[in-house]
């Protein structure tokens, strides 16, 4: 093992040498290396580690020295994978919608201010949206059609929650007009672009449209509100 | 030490498993430590602090 400081001295030392031989006896060059077992090799002992400090003691330290190195390694890459784990939620949290759009996205009714028998327009994400408050009569009608005569056949109990509240967006299915609640044949909803005949539960039932009337998802957090979105 | 070293850090399988897991209680621990901190530091002035005066 050479360090610095007998890489100078042999370096030096050999110069002289050389120096002295050239003139003589030795054409070539060639630098001529000596033995140099009387150089002093420095001391490092108050540096190295109590368990390596003598050479020739048998080496039973290394797994715990390398533990030692590992945990301190390891510990980093915890560091790092937590940073990281933040960074990329971060970056994906920011594709998501901002609150001020989530907080469009639901309206709350109170429903005691829907009188029985009224079809109420809200706007709920651009579009309109009715809130009927069905009387009795209109839910026996609606639940005594027979489902196979409709055009898009859905029972009244798969587009309703609670019987008295039907909630459905007001876009005509055939062209996206608005219909005109409590109007048309079947006491429902009547579009008047081209005259398609909603009933009270929402269905179609006469005229050029397709589809029902879209019921989106809504739910009765207690007897009073309505939520929907 | 010796112990840990040839169970766990000796493979680079069980190592990389060992620092995944980790990390999951080091989250946890940190988030909660540093939340902790957050609120003894701002004592008094934290919503849930002044709530009582408006309600």
């Amino acid at each position: 093992m050479m360090n610095a400081v007998t890489r100078a001295y042999l370096r030096a030392g050999s110069q002289t040498v050389s120096n002295v031989l050239k003139p003589a006896t030795v054409a070539s060059a060639q630098v001529q290396r000596n033995a140099h077992t009387d150089l002093q090799v420095p001391d490092f002992s108050p540096y190295r580690r109590e368990s390596v400090n003598t050479p020739n003691r048998k080496d039973d330290s290394a797994e715990s020295r390398k533990a030692f190195s590992y945990m301190l390694i390891g510990a980093g890459a915890v560091g790092s994978a937590y940073a990281a784990k933040g960074l990329v939620t971060a970056f994906v949290s920011s594709m998501s919608a901002t609150a001020d759009v989530l907080a469009m996205a639901k309206i709350e009714i109170k429903l005691s201010d829907i009188p029985e028998g009224k079809s109420v327009t809200f706007k709920w994400r651009g579009k309109p949206l009715f809130i009927r408050h069905r009387t009795a009569d209109e839910i026996s009608t609606e639940r005594s059609v027979a489902v196979s005569t409709l055009r898009d056949p859905q029972g009244d109990d798969q587009r309703v929650i609670k019987p008295e509240w039907l909630v459905v967006i007001g876009v005509c299915t055939h062209l996206g007009c608005v219909p005109i609640a409590n109007a048309g044949d079947f006491g429902g909803y009547y579009c008047p672009c081209h005259g398609s005949h909603y009933d009270a539960s929402g269905r179609i039932r006469k005229g050029p449209a397709p589809l029902n009337l879209e019921v989106p998802a809504h739910e009765f957090p207690d007897d009073g509100t309505l939520v929907v979105g | 030490m010796k112990a840990i070293y040839n169970t766990l850090f000796k493979r680079t399988s069980t190592y990389a498993v060992g620092i995944m897991a980790s990390v999951f209680f080091f989250e946890r621990a940190f988030e909660v430590g540093s939340t902790t901190l957050f609120e003894s530091v701002n004592k008094g002035k934290l919503w849930k602090d002044i709530k009582g005066k408006y309600e």
